[in-house]
């Protein structure tokens, strides 16, 4: 009789335990989609200046970006005047630019994926593949920590064995109330690449957003991107025809 | 007689014999050594060049040379194969490629290289891929993920076996095509500039990746010799369509190797001409110091009755025998140093950088050939001769009293 309450304990505990892996595997992916769901929102209008940092210049720039779901944004540079009228559209995996100077759009090709994007920090496979961490990874939760009062999930992504990208693993921190604060990239010795943190989390946009992204490279000291949102608004819905490469060469925004 | 006559004479002035007989033979050594190591690189470079993917022939679909891009690959190769089984000599091997240019990244690095799918079985009997790993395996033949890199591109992306590589292309459609592949293997060749720029997977992962179905980009056919090429490459030629269909021979895709060969055709005979100018001076001048210290001798020989042609052909007896002799014992050292490093060769690989600039390998190994040393042995004997008729007609002129007079 003994033994048998014992099995039978043994059996559930089992079930629960079993359960319980699963349900943690579920809860990170659930996690990350909330994360990234509530960053992006259903589409959005920002303006944002980034500011290059290197160890002898800074070079800031001022950028207008719009997005709709997962995956379409356009985004141009509206100063310094230099600048101006550069413009990106990413639909899905592809990538076109657009220079004012030379009256051109040109498709992203493969072989300028991994290169800086407008020498800053973000390579243009970042913004390209931006929604690779939703669909080429397993997540897992692997502790939790707090920040300004409020838990935060920290988050393994290990890529899937197939999915066609680079990094070994990253790592996400996402606070309760699905706030992005870190993305990690590393590699597949799991050394820490680079890393994308943000910080100053406040109210923009009719919600909590952390309004400053700095990128930055693991094995350089005083080298950066900082990205700092002016502006923004979330919207439920931007025309079709905003994310086009007629209005990447004139935008009528 | 006059062979007695010359052969003795040339041993009067031993030391000065001795000298310039050592003048002939580093002459002659030098001709046959330094051709034989300019044919070893020209020689390499070649047929590094066809191991390196080329082969003897290559079948392209038109315009896949001008603009090497997926769209100009051959949509159906089972016509392609079924006319080089029937039509190839039978000891020829034949290999079918699907090759894009595409850029490889890790986590940290990234660099454009030209993927290589391949018929691991048949590639081997073709190019250097199939003997050249070092660690690891070589491709399965339907390894959907493995790819084989050289060594050189391991060590600049810090990676090693077992690692992942992404690659990306653009596929038929024109849209990003991207796989992740793991290495599953290292090779060696003899350039760095090789091994990091090929990267090798199995012909149906390439296929796949880039939504070819069946497509492949060409076919490599090595032959026994490299003299065959344009005969088979007529012939096939003949059997396939010329609109759809290109055929090339490894001279017009290694324009520079076929440049190569020239130029150093022209530079070793312009060496040969070079060194025995030295040389023919040297034996001018020898020959005159010996015909005017025997000035009293040539007066007395020709008051003697001796006629004048006969002077100049004992004296260019002398010329013969120096030279023969000069030539044996240069030929012989010549042969046996190109025998001595023939197996090691030389080994350049501290210079390896900017060898590599030129294209040569690592090791030189000498290449002696037959025209060459005919090239070399005919130079010298023949010009050595015309340039002793000067002393020898010299000394045919003396007249038998004013000769007799000298003191």
């Amino acid at each position: 009789m003994a033994r048998r309450a014992c099995l039978i304990l043994g059996l559930l505990s089992f079930l629960f335990l079993g359960a319980g892996t699963e349900l943690k595997a579920q809860d990170a992916q659930a996690i990350v989609q909330a994360g990234f769901d509530y960053w992006r929102g259903k589409a959005s209008v920002a303006t944002v200046e980034m500011v290059i940092h290197r160890p002898d210049w800074n070079r800031p720039m001022t950028i207008k970006a719009w997005t709709k779901g997962q995956s379409e944004s356009i985004f141009f540079v509206i100063a310094p005047s230099k600048d101006k009228g550069n413009g990106t559209l990413k639909r899905g995996k592809e990538m076109w630019t657009y220079n004012p100077k030379v009256n051109r759009v040109i498709k992203v090709p493969p072989s300028m994926m991994s290169q800086s994007w407008m020498g800053s920090d973000f390579s243009n496979d970042d913004l390209a593949k931006s929604d690779s961490i939703l669909d080429d990874y397993t997540h897992t939760l692997v502790g939790t920590e707090t920040h300004e009062g409020k838990k935060v999930y920290v988050i393994k992504s290990m890529p899937k064995p197939t999915a066609p990208v680079v990094w070994g693993m990253q790592q996400l921190k996402i606070r309760e109330d699905h706030i992005l604060l870190q993305e990690e990239f590393y590699d597949e010795d799991l050394e820490l690449v680079k890393a994308m943190t943000g910080s100053q989390i406040q109210m923009m946009g009719g919600k909590l957003f952390p309004t400053v992204w700095r990128m930055q490279k693991a094995d350089v000291e005083d080298e950066y991107t900082e990205l700092t949102y002016l502006e923004l608004e979330f919207k439920d819905d931007l025309p079709d025809n905003l994310f086009t490469l007629t209005n990447l060469r004139n935008p009528r925004q | 007689m006059f062979f007695q006559l010359g052969w003795r004479n040339i041993w009067r002035n031993r030391r000065r014999t001795l000298v310039i007989l050592t003048a002939v033979v580093i002459g002659v050594w030098s001709m046959i050594f330094l051709s034989s190591l300019m044919r070893g690189v020209a020689d390499q470079f070649v047929s590094n060049g066809i191991k390196t993917l080329t082969g003897h022939i290559q079948v392209h679909h038109t315009g896949y040379r001008e603009d090497p891009v997926v769209e100009n690959s051959i949509k159906n190769p089972a016509g392609v194969e079924a006319v080089l089984t029937a039509v190839l000599p039978p000891e020829a091997q034949w290999a079918p490629r699907v090759r894009v240019n595409a850029v490889a990244s890790n986590a940290r690095h990234s660099t454009g290289i030209t993927m290589v799918g391949i018929d691991p079985s048949r590639e081997a009997g073709v190019s250097f891929i199939g003997e050249a790993i070092t660690e690891g395996r070589y491709l399965k033949s339907d390894d959907p993920y493995g790819i084989v890199v050289g060594k050189a591109l391991v060590k600049k992306f810090e990676t090693k076996v077992g690692r992942k590589l992404v690659l990306m292309s653009q596929d038929t459609e024109g849209e990003t095509a991207s796989r992740a592949f793991r290495i599953v293997g290292v090779y060696r060749a003899e350039m760095q500039a090789t091994e990091k720029q090929f990267a090798f997977v199995s012909m149906p992962a390439a296929q796949q990746m880039l939504n070819l179905s069946h497509g492949i980009s060409e076919v490599a056919v090595l032959l026994a010799e490299h003299g065959q090429a344009m005969q088979v490459a007529n012939t096939l030629r003949a059997e396939l369509s010329a609109d759809e269909y290109e055929v090339n021979t490894w001279q017009e895709l290694l324009p520079m190797g076929s440049a190569i060969m020239k130029i150093y055709d022209w530079f070793i005979f312009i060496w040969f001409l070079v060194v025995f100018i030295a040389m023919g001076f040297g034996i001018v001048n020898t020959t005159l110091m010996a015909v005017f210290e025997r000035v009293r001798e040539f007066g007395l020989l020709k008051a003697l009755g001796m006629k004048p042609w006969w002077i100049v052909k004992e004296v260019l007896i002398e010329s013969f025998c120096l030279l023969i002799l000069g030539m044996v014992i240069g030929n012989a050292a010549g042969f046996v140093s190109v025998l001595a490093i023939s197996r090691t060769g030389i080994d350049l690989s501290a210079l390896a950088a900017g060898m590599e600039y030129w294209g040569m390998s690592r090791v030189i190994y000498p290449h002696i050939l037959g025209q060459d040393v005919m090239m070399a042995n005919l130079v010298v004997f023949i010009l050595g001769l015309v340039v002793s008729l000067y002393p020898a007609i010299k000394a045919s002129r003396f007249t038998p009293v004013e000769a007799l007079a000298h003191t």
